[in-house]
Order: structure tokens, then C-alpha cells, then sequence
């Protein structure tokens, strides 16, 4: 019988695994032409798997894969386009954006624009550039592609923003010059040169390095939801040793 | 139709265990209580012993009888060498080699950021005090060569050295016996990648 819903060589980076029955693995892959796909690598945990030693985060993989159902049978995988080496810092910052994209990105809705992105992001933190900045871009980058509006170049007037005027940032409704009245942690409050900068790309100014982290941080908050971030935690609880 | 209840308090108790379902636990029921009674009694007399005998040795962190296992109790190893290793199966394997002449610490895990797997749950704050303890020089960080393992043996470095330990980790690279042809790319690209120059 023939494989039905059969997708070759297809370009993929492993978000996570879990173990699955004896000695199996759950993939959550984030596909180029697919999105966030589920697939069974069988047999994945035995000690000779040829997959075993590919299943890991942040290397660009070919992925063969097949199934009709959310969860598909991986068959096969390959190594992708140059080999990435994240270490230290920057494999935390790959944690993050993995669990970021793992909460936020619907199952098999397709971004390619993201995924080359989240690309560029990868190679970036493993040639040990500015991390933060790096995370910044991706969060913005991801939002944007994902259809949520982070307006930063009009307030919710839709009035040119100015440079030097101190506005109030709530999530959905953009930059404002009144007070809102709403509890602090949904709203920031930056000045309009961190938004510019923002929209131009532009993180040089330490200033909007700091706010546009608050801006983030709370824009993400807000699509997440109540459950707080893994990655986060880890960090906090590591600075307290 | 019911199985009696303590048949299954039986299935639901086994269910415990990493990989069995309802129908594998309702077996393995079957199996123990229909074909093998005694041994059944065994089991139950082993996990019950196993319970109460078995804790974590104080000083390596490893499964142990005693305050203090074997191992580290051993006069004959080099305390000034102290190897991190994730699992009681590493340790293992790494005391086959018959070369590592000094003392380990078994972290009993990873972190694992994304299934929320915290310092806390690998006895961070343990290793520290272990490996503070004066007598200690080096620190061999022997983790797995998975990012888990690798974001593990990054933070552990980081806390090590900044207390003024000497920090080294296990090489990687081409396999005993390896030949190039037949290696997977993604560890000739790492071989490549951390070269040595050759004295």
C-alpha cells in the first residue's frame, strides 16, 4: 500500500523531544514548508538508532515523514546545511526561543519567513554575537509573523510617534499618551525613541535595549497566558545558587 | 465484569513505571498473581527492602547502602580529581575504562529547561558543597553530549570557576576504530571544529 501524506527531505530543526513508550521518541519539529509538526521517530531511544544521535535542537535537519494525523511516523532524517555549535549562554537563549515557539505556534500552520528567520537567529547566537539583541529581534520578528500587531510607528491615535515624548505600551492597542487605567503589568511605560529604534532595528542606544526587554516581556505575557516560562524559571533559580 | 479491587490496586500501582499503559500493567497483574506467585513475593519483598536500605550517598550523590557508598569511601582514589556525571549508568561505564583514578558526583539528571528540569532537581546546590570541600581541584565534567547536557556542564562551569575550581571537560570527536567515511557529519563537523594542534 502506498504511504499516504508522505513529505521528503523536508527542512526542519528539532524544538524538543519526549519519550515515548519503550524506546521512542515524540518530535516537535519546526518545519519550513509545515510549521510545528509532532512525529514518532521509533525505536529512537535504542543505543543503535541511526536517529539518535541527529534528534537535537538547533542543527538544520531533512526530515521524511508521513501520517495523516497530528502525530506523524518520522522516517527518516539527514543532516541539513552546515552544522550550528550554540554553546553556553547562547544554548539558553536556544532553549528560550524553542519554548517560546512550542507554546505560541499553532500545529501545522506554516511560517517560512519565521523559520528562516529563527535561522539567522541560531547561526547569530552561535557566532557569539550580542545575545540580547539577537532575542529581541527574534521576539518581535516571531510576533509579527505570528499576525499580532506590535504597532511602533503610530500611537493608538494613530499620531506619528515622537522620539522624546514618554508613552504608555498595552498590548493590542499600541502606544498611548494618556494614563490607562490598568494594572502594571500589562503596560509599559517607554520612551517614543525606543519604539523608532525598535522599528528600525536599531539596538544600539542601551536605553532602548533595557525598555524594549520590559516592552517584550510584557507583550509576551500577555499571548502567553498564566503559565510562566520554563527557560526563565531556570535562569532565576540559577543566579540563586 | 470487575476485577477485585486489590487486583486493581495491583494494575494501577504498576502503572507507575516509565512506559506501561493499562493493558501491559493488567498483564504483567495477570502474570505475577495467575504463573508467577513467588516470583511476585520476591518482587514485592525487594521493593519493600530496596525502599527502605537505599538512599543517596552524602558525598557523591550516587544510590547507596550506606552513608557514604563504596566508592568514596575507597582510600585508594585521588580526591583531588572529582568527575560529574548524569547518571549512575555513566559512572559506570566510565569506571570500565579502568583510567579515571578520582572521585565522581552523580547529578542524577540534566537540566532540561523545556520540561522545566531546574538546578534544584539535579542537586546543584550538593555538588557545590562537594566540590568545595578544600580537597578538590579539578572538576571533569563528564555530561552527555546532548544541548541538555552540554547547557548542564556550561552552568555548572560557570558556578565551579567562578569559586576558583579548575574546570575541564570530557573531549568528543572520532570514535576508537573511526573512519572518516563512515562517521555521521554532524561529529566530523564538531572533530573539525575543536581541532587540536598536534605537539
Amino acid at each position: 500500500m502506498a504511504v499516504l501524506h508522505k513529505q521528503d527531505n523536508q527542512p526542519v530543526y528539532v524544538l524538543h523531544t519526549y519519550p515515548f513508550k519503550e524506546t521512542s521518541l515524540v518530535v516537535e519539529l519546526f518545519s519550513r514548508d509545515f510549521g510545528r509538526v509532532a512525529a514518532v521517530a521509533k525505536g529512537a531511544r535504542r543505543p543503535r538508532s541511526a536517529m539518535r544521535g541527529m534528534l537535537q535542537s538547533f542543527q538544520p535537519l531533512l526530515a521524511t515523514w508521513s501520517g495523516k494525523a497530528e502525530l506523524k511516523t518520522l522516517h527518516s532524517l539527514e543532516w541539513g546545511s552546515g552544522l550550528l555549535l550554540l554553546q553556553g549562554d547562547a544554548l539558553m537563549c536556544g532553549f528560550y526561543m524553542n519554548e517560546l515557539l512550542l507554546r505560541l505556534l499553532p500545529r501545522e500552520d506554516s511560517h517560512d519567513a519565521l523559520f528562516a528567520y529563527y535561522g539567522d537567529t541560531l547561526r547569530t547566537l552561535s557566532q557569539n554575537a550580542e545575545h540580547a539583541t539577537s532575542l529581541r529581534r527574534f521576539e518581535l520578528r516571531m510576533l509579527q509573523e505570528m499576525g499580532y500587531a506590535v504597532p511602533l510607528l503610530n500611537d493608538e491615535r494613530d499620531q506619528p510617534i515622537e522620539a522624546e515624548r514618554i508613552y504608555e505600551y498595552v498590548a493590542e492597542r499600541g502606544a498611548s499618551t494618556g494614563v490607562t487605567p490598568l494594572p502594571a503589568a500589562n503596560r509599559v511605560q517607554l520612551r517614543g525613541k525606543t519604539l523608532l529604534d525598535m522599528a528600525r532595528d536599531d539596538y544600539a542606544d542601551s536605553q532602548t535595549q533595557q525598555q524594549s526587554k520590559q516592552l517584550m516581556r510584557m507583550l509576551l505575557a500577555h499571548y502567553l497566558g498564566d503559565k510562566p516560562l520554563h527557560t526563565r524559571q531556570l535562569l532565576i533559580d540559577l543566579q540563586g545558587l | 465484569m470487575r476485577n477485585p479491587p486489590a487486583l486493581e490496586q495491583l494494575v494501577e500501582s504498576l502503572r507507575c513505571l516509565p512506559g506501561v499503559g493499562p493493558k501491559s500493567a493488567l498483564r504483567m497483574a495477570y502474570h505475577l498473581l495467575q504463573r508467577d506467585r513467588s516470583g511476585a513475593n520476591g518482587l514485592a519483598q525487594a521493593l519493600h527492602n530496596a525502599l527502605q536500605v537505599v538512599t543517596h550517598c552524602s558525598l557523591c550523590n550516587t544510590f547507596s547502602e550506606d552513608i557514604v557508598c563504596p566508592l568514596c569511601a575507597a582510600d585508594n582514589r585521588d580526591p583531588t580529581l572529582l568527575c560529574v556525571v548524569e547518571m549512575p549508568t555513566d559512572l559506570m561505564m566510565l569506571e570500565q575504562t579502568r583510567v579515571f583514578q578520582g572521585r565522581y558526583f552523580v547529578l542524577m539528571g540534566k537540566l532540561s529547561p523545556l520540561d522545566g528540569i531546574g538546578p534544584k532537581e539535579i542537586h546543584l546546590e550538593k555538588l557545590l558543597k562537594r566540590a568545595q570541600d578544600g580537597v578538590v581541584e579539578e572538576v571533569v565534567l563528564a555530561t552527555n553530549y546532548t544541548v541538555e547536557g552540554e547547557a548542564t556542564a556550561h552552568y555548572i562551569s560557570e558556578l565551579l570557576r567562578s569559586r576558583g575550581l579548575k574546570v575541564s571537560r570530557i573531549a568528543r570527536g572520532l570514535p576508537m576504530g573511526g573512519e572518516i567515511e563512515h562517521v555521521d557529519s554532524g561529529t566530523l563537523a564538531q572533530a573539525l571544529m575543536e581541532r587540536r594542534s598536534v605537539r
